[in-house]
């Protein structure tokens, strides 16, 4: 117990502050308190999100209701159905993020992990195997509002706005840094000698790569994939100014159309709000481990 | 021995054998000659021409004056024109406002909750997945989730509004409201980065300097301030770089809770930005202004790369 090296200080000076906090660790109750600390904190968290999924289960009046409805347990299930009839267009949206995500998500990771093999494989000229990675991970501090107004001119010369192509191209570029960045890391695992004698046996290159590295790697391939899901499927600020005809709208634009065009109609707008954060709950799910280390020990390493 | 061993001997397709030249295994081993560049080349050529061509184009534009017939030179015109422009630095003051707000409440929540998360508790993995969930929401769903909670009678008018104030507040519509009511969120969105990057540090500090400082009769306090502090310098300022890069920004949280109103209280630099492009079609302008962000975004990481004397 850390907690029995702290009290046994010869000379340590304590304040006041600090004796009391000695027995309030000896008691258990500083115990308490940090776990009461953390329990608030999720609830803080979580809570909100609760209430956007239950809003799907209540009614117009009970949604708003005062006192708030804390569980809703004549719950609503034709909402849903609900939703579809009165707003088709939403099955188009449905259908638009698939696509995007998928084929942004095919793209993007494989674009990314070849790239990434490349520079940890081979050494190249000037130092670029340091110098690229770098300038490639920098493009991600770019703020996109800044290149938003040129790739929108661009585009409409191109006849790119309004299409999903457009906006596939656009997120491809968004995802790239980072499937680099943690392929890299997987691939830096992957010991040459692997590589080598594969290629003894006659491997090309390309062989080994495709039939030895890749299935060694399959873990951070799978991470990047979600992560190049979850911010795909998530993305509004692109997709507002590059699909502004619901024909090429994405779920997270057709709902913010909704919500300001439609803003009292809370309860579709949980459903549809809903329809959008499910997918991204599961898929978060599946790679927990790798998001926690992802936006933890990614920092430290740094 | 080690030569022996048969690697991928279930992939015979792959492999070349000598004398045997045809066109497919000359094109195999053209690949294999060129495969450092064949690997490399289209990230750093979708990425060149996504982001530095755009800026060379931003550049362009933003020295244009764009009219519907077309557009005219007009040189630095723009820029000259945004130092005396009002709604430019309305927008830049709630931009201050809104980042060092919302970063500053961020930090010292998210290391505090790290602190107690770097007792010994019991779940803690899943305690950190669980708090992961608003990072990787969209921007939409937050809005819609937050909306609901700001309607009039809805929770928080239930929680805050009616006893403390004894009525409905205007979370989002009042214009003294409304720009906290978007910190709020920002506040309940980013938390957990502190959180997980800041708990991570802690754990990364060596238990012999630890050990070492108890030896030494450091106080708990003493060995935040002497020991922890110092050894997560650099983490700090990192995770700090991160927040404000990042919240200065902020586009799709404000675009769905306010869209920048009520009047100008919410209006940060990029809804700013958004509103000069697209709704008023002056792309010169709002190239001007992207310009100007990303200038100042470089300045304040140098800075704080600079002040906090860290080396990446």
């Amino acid at each position: 117990m850390a907690t029995e090296q702290d009290t046994a200080q010869p000379y340590g000076e304590q304040s006041d502050l600090e004796q009391l906090y000695e027995r309030l660790v000896e008691t258990g109750l500083a115990k308490l308190a940090v776990y009461a600390g953390l329990g608030v904190f999720l609830v803080w968290t979580l809570f909100p999100v609760y209430w956007l999924v239950t809003a799907t289960l209540k009614t117009r009046e009970t949604l708003l209701s005062f006192p708030p409805q804390w569980i809703p347990f004549d719950a609503q299930l034709g909402n849903f159905a609900a939703l579809f009839a009165q707003r088709p267009e939403f099955f188009q949206f449905i259908l638009n993020s698939v696509i995007v995500t998928i084929v942004t998500t095919i793209i993007a990771t494989s674009i990314g992990a070849a790239a990434a093999y490349g520079f940890v494989a081979f050494d190249f000229p000037y130092n670029l195997d340091f110098h690229l990675p770098f300038y490639i991970l920098s493009t991600r501090f770019m703020p996109p509002i800044v290149t938003i107004i040129p790739l929108f001119v661009i585009y409409r010369s191109f006849g790119l706005v309004n299409t999903l192509p457009g906006l596939i191209l656009t997120y491809v570029m968004f995802n790239i840094p980072f499937a680099v960045w943690m392929m890299k890391g997987f691939f830096e695992e992957v010991p040459r000698s692997i590589v080598e004698s594969a290629m003894i046996d006659g491997h090309t290159h390309v062989g080994a790569f495709v039939k030895i590295v890749l299935p060694l790697v399959k873990p951070g391939l799978i991470a990047s994939a979600i992560f190049t899901i979850i911010i795909t499927w998530n993305e509004l600020l692109f997709a507002i100014i590059l699909s502004q005809n619901a024909s090429a709208m994405t779920i997270p634009v057709g709902l913010a159309s909704f919500i300001t065009k439609y803003s009292v109609q809370w309860v579709n707008m949980s459903v549809a709000g809903t329809i959008a954060l499910v997918p991204v709950l599961v898929f978060a799910f599946v790679a927990r481990e790798q998001l926690v280390s992802g936006f933890s020990m990614g920092a430290v390493q740094k | 021995m080690a030569t022996d061993t048969q690697f991928g001997s279930a992939s015979e397709d792959a492999i070349v054998s000598a004398g045997d030249e045809g066109p497919r295994e000359r094109l195999l081993l053209w690949i294999d000659d060129h495969l450092k560049w064949l690997l490399t080349l289209p990230a750093v050529l979708v990425l060149f021409s996504l982001t530095f061509v755009p800026l060379l184009r931003a550049l362009e534009i933003s020295l244009h004056n764009y009219i519907p017939t077309g557009r005219r030179f007009v040189g630095i015109g723009n820029y000259v024109d945004l130092l005396s422009n009002g709604d430019f630095h309305t927008s830049l003051w709630v931009t201050f406002k809104f980042v060092v707000a919302a970063v500053g409440v961020e930090f010292l929540l998210g290391f505090a909750i790290a602190l107690l998360l770097n007792k010994k508790i019991k779940l803690r993995g899943l305690w950190q997945t669980l708090i992961l969930i608003p990072m990787i929401l969209s921007p939409t769903v937050i809005g819609l989730i937050w909306r609901l909670l700001y309607a009039p009678s809805g929770l928080l008018d239930f929680i805050i509004g009616q006893p403390l104030l004894g009525q409905n507040v205007g979370w989002i519509s009042e214009p003294q409201f409304a720009l906290i009511s978007v910190i709020l969120t920002d506040i309940w969105q980013w938390t957990p980065l502190v959180v997980l990057v800041m708990f991570a540090g802690l754990q990364s500090v060596p238990d012999h300097i630890r050990e070492a400082a108890i030896m030494d009769g450091a106080s708990r306090r003493q060995r935040f301030l002497h020991i922890t502090l110092p050894y997560l310098k650099s983490l700090i300022v990192l995770v700090l770089i991160i927040r404000v890069v990042d919240a200065l920004r902020v586009f799709a949280k404000v675009y769905i809770l306010t869209r920048g109103g009520p009047g100008s209280s919410t209006n940060v630099i990029s809804m700013q930005m958004y509103r000069v492009a697209f709704r008023f079609s002056n792309y010169g302008e709002a190239a001007a202004m992207a310009v100007s962000l990303l200038v100042v975004v470089l300045i304040l990481a140098m800075s704080f790369v600079k002040i906090a004397g860290v080396e990446f």
